[in-house]
């Protein structure tokens, strides 16, 4: 068929201020597990290829290969000194139809190549906007939020992808994404349209956006050996008229790092959204405790009164894989059931205590002392003997 | 000026259906205005007060819908009420989609000077839709949007981006470009009318919208494929590169803990799990 055309995992690098973004060594990590893999069953000459934007940035291409990328290619030019998604869309759209970085990735492959056969951005502010433009002008697929990988081949039959008839897709990229609850998998395919008669179509890259914490980066080795492309862009005036004008750093009101203890809540408030959040706070308070959430509780899905909602249903409070890692000497879950993006984000914590009606919700294998039972019922009780503990200690 | 609207189920008690196998089922579940879409209409509101903007709204939906168009056009103020409906549109990825709005959005009367969508959706919540349209319509994008500005003469807007990223502290970003442009709006965007005219126009064109959205059927235009002009390859499943293969539960983690389970209702249990935290909060341990 036409996979010749298509080589190559391209992973887009974030930096900010010279500062490469954790969620970039993380998904140079998962490039790099799965192409040992793809090299050893497939084709050892495909490459895991690391494309970095910025002004005086030499340096960092060295570190991308020690954390597992085999080529970098790398724009050092005062334009792409900050991020701007129209210059970006197109330098990165550049760099993965070049045939001339292709003979340097990879020569045996140049004469063919047309586009990268994967592709990986991140999941956040940036990414998510650079890969939906970049996958416009590339005109191929794009699955979002993704926290699992897997490359096989399948035979997948589809009413429209294969006219209802069995086909068998070679290396074919499984992207899994949670759903809001972190409890549901999807698994999301990007495929040709391989039918007859209907519109037969090549999409590649297979892209994906992956969620930050979701992988872990490799140890860097910095005597790992890669090819580094330094690529000169072609700028037009016209891709540079948006402007940054300023930006300014703004402090969070949520402060994890410096509290003994975190109280988290999630969507055992459902009952009683209001009246629970306002036990987690009284509950909080006498711990002098800061107060997180689980993911769902950011998506507003439960009534609350403005001020509850805008001052507890909010990102910056999220604990787990898309919010914050955190690692208090305490930490109590109430209502949460500890799906496994809230877990990587607690699991530092030095104990944890869960209260939960069901005892057979995953929390309970990732806490201390698990009090079976609903959050309204038990935090009055615990608020109560609390009070008198501290008393005894006063007087 | 257009905005897009994301019409999703109504997750509201008794206005949900689901079908024989568990899933949604759409035709049968009422569709409401989507909260990040409604915040987008707010946001064009701000410019029909500020500017005199004139405002279309652009939807697409499996089934004609009713409440929804009806919820936007009273945000919003809207003249005019786009809605594509075909069922060459369904089952559509996020390219898919945006060939579809973009080939909408340009068939609206005038200059479309900005474009705003929502952040992203409740229901399928990529995120991705927005920057394809625009890219396909050749606008700059410009996502996260907590409050904006447009300077008539310089033909420019000016808006603050509210960006968040992993390990570092959030940044306010202002940004300038050139009309036409399109933006998405942050959940946590705010405006307000700073002078009395700026109140008395907004209060005056709420109580229009109010009696306009009453006969929405008026200014409701109804598009197929055909009527749009797309292309059958672009669109719908044919135009879609991504397909859902699988659903699953996310298997249950390794235990890194064994809890010992306390029973609520018992009150030494409670009085232990009291100590215990106290003890883990006084423990001398340095972290």
């Amino acid at each position: 068929m036409t996979q010749e055309y298509y080589r190559h995992l391209y992973v887009v690098i974030e930096q900010i201020d010279g500062k490469i973004l954790p969620v970039s060594f993380e998904m140079l990590g998962e490039a790099r597990r799965l192409f040992d893999d793809f090299n050893a069953r497939y084709s050892s000459n495909e490459k895991v290829v690391a494309i970095i934007l910025g002004h005086n940035i030499k340096e960092m291409s060295k570190e991308l290969i020690a954390y597992g990328a085999d080529v970098v290619v790398s724009v050092d030019h005062p334009e792409v000194k900050d991020i701007r998604n129209i210059i970006y869309t197109k330098i990165i759209s550049q760099i993965s139809t070049d045939k001339e970085i292709a003979s340097k990735i990879e020569p045996s492959y140049a004469s063919e190549f047309k586009k990268p056969r994967y592709m990986f951005f991140a999941a956040d502010s940036i990414g998510r906007h650079l890969s939906s433009t970049v996958l416009v002008e590339l005109d191929s697929g794009l699955a979002s939020d993704i926290n699992k990988l897997v490359i096989r081949d399948l035979e997948v039959t589809h009413q429209i992808k294969t006219a209802g008839k069995p086909v068998n897709f070679k290396k074919t990229l499984e992207m899994y994404r949670p759903d809001f609850s972190g409890f549901l998998w999807t698994t999301i395919l990007c495929l040709d349209n391989r039918n007859n008669p209907v519109i037969e179509r090549d999409y590649s890259p297979q892209a994906c956006s992956i969620i930050a914490g979701a992988f872990k980066p490799i140890s860097p080795d910095p005597k790992r050996i890669g090819v580094i492309v330094d690529y000169v862009p072609k700028i037009d005036e016209k891709d540079l008229r948006v402007k940054i004008l300023s930006r300014k750093v703004i402090e969070s009101e949520v402060d994890f790092e410096s509290r003994r203890a975190v109280v988290g809540f999630g969507r055992g408030i459902k009952d009683a959204p209001e009246k629970n959040i306002k036990l987690v706070e009284e509950f909080a308070k006498h711990l002098d405790a800061e107060i997180g959430i689980s993911l769902p509780i950011s998506k507003n899905v439960y009534p609350a009164s403005p001020s509850i909602s805008s001052t507890y249903m909010i990102p910056a409070r999220v604990i787990g894989t898309s919010g914050r890692k955190i690692s208090p000497m305490l930490y109590v879950a109430f209502g949460i059931s500890g799906a496994s993006q809230h877990v990587t984000g607690m699991e530092d914590s030095e104990f944890v205590v869960a209260v939960n009606p069901d005892e057979n919700s995953p929390i309970k294998d990732q806490c201390d002392i698990f009090i079976k039972g609903r959050m309204e019922d038990i935090i009055p009780l615990l608020l109560e003997e609390l009070k008198q503990q501290q008393q005894v200690v006063q007087a | 000026m257009a905005v897009v609207v994301k019409l999703e189920p109504d997750f509201s008690e008794g206005s949900i259906s689901y079908n024989p196998d568990g899933t949604l089922n759409r035709n049968e579940t009422k569709s409401t205005l989507g909260p990040h879409s409604r915040i987008a209409a707010q946001a064009a509101f701000y410019a029909k007060v500020k500017y005199g903007a004139r405002i279309s709204v652009a939807s697409m939906s499996g089934h004609v819908a009713n409440t929804a168009l009806q919820q936007a056009m009273q945000t919003c103020d809207a003249e005019v009420l786009h809605l594509y409906n075909d069922v060459l549109f369904a089952g559509a990825d996020t390219l898919g989609t945006a060939e579809t709005l973009k080939a909408g959005i340009s068939k609206m009367e005038g200059k479309m000077d900005i474009v705003f969508s929502g952040h992203r959706a409740s229901d399928g919540e990529t995120g991705q839709t927005g920057p394809q349209i625009a890219w396909k319509l050749g606008f700059p994008f410009l996502g996260h949007v907590i409050s904006y500005d447009v300077n008539l003469e310089k033909r420019t807007i000016t808006v603050k981006r509210l960006l968040s990223l992993q390990g570092m502290p959030d940044v306010i970003e202002e940004v300038e470009a050139p009309l036409p442009v399109f933006i998405a709006i942050d959940p946590s965007y705010k405006h307000s009318f700073d002078t009395v005219s700026e109140r008395l126009t907004s209060e005056k064109y709420q109580r229009e919208a109010y009696e306009r959205a009453k006969n929405y059927k008026d200014r409701l235009q109804v598009f197929n494929s055909e009527k749009l002009g797309v292309n059958r390859g672009l669109i719908g499943l044919a135009g879609s590169p991504t397909i859902v293969y699988d659903v699953q539960r996310v298997p249950k983690g390794k235990a890194t803990r064994h809890a010992e389970v306390l029973d609520g209702s018992n009150p030494e249990h409670i009085r232990k799990a009291v100590a215990r935290m106290r003890e883990a909060l006084s423990a001398m341990v340095t972290k």
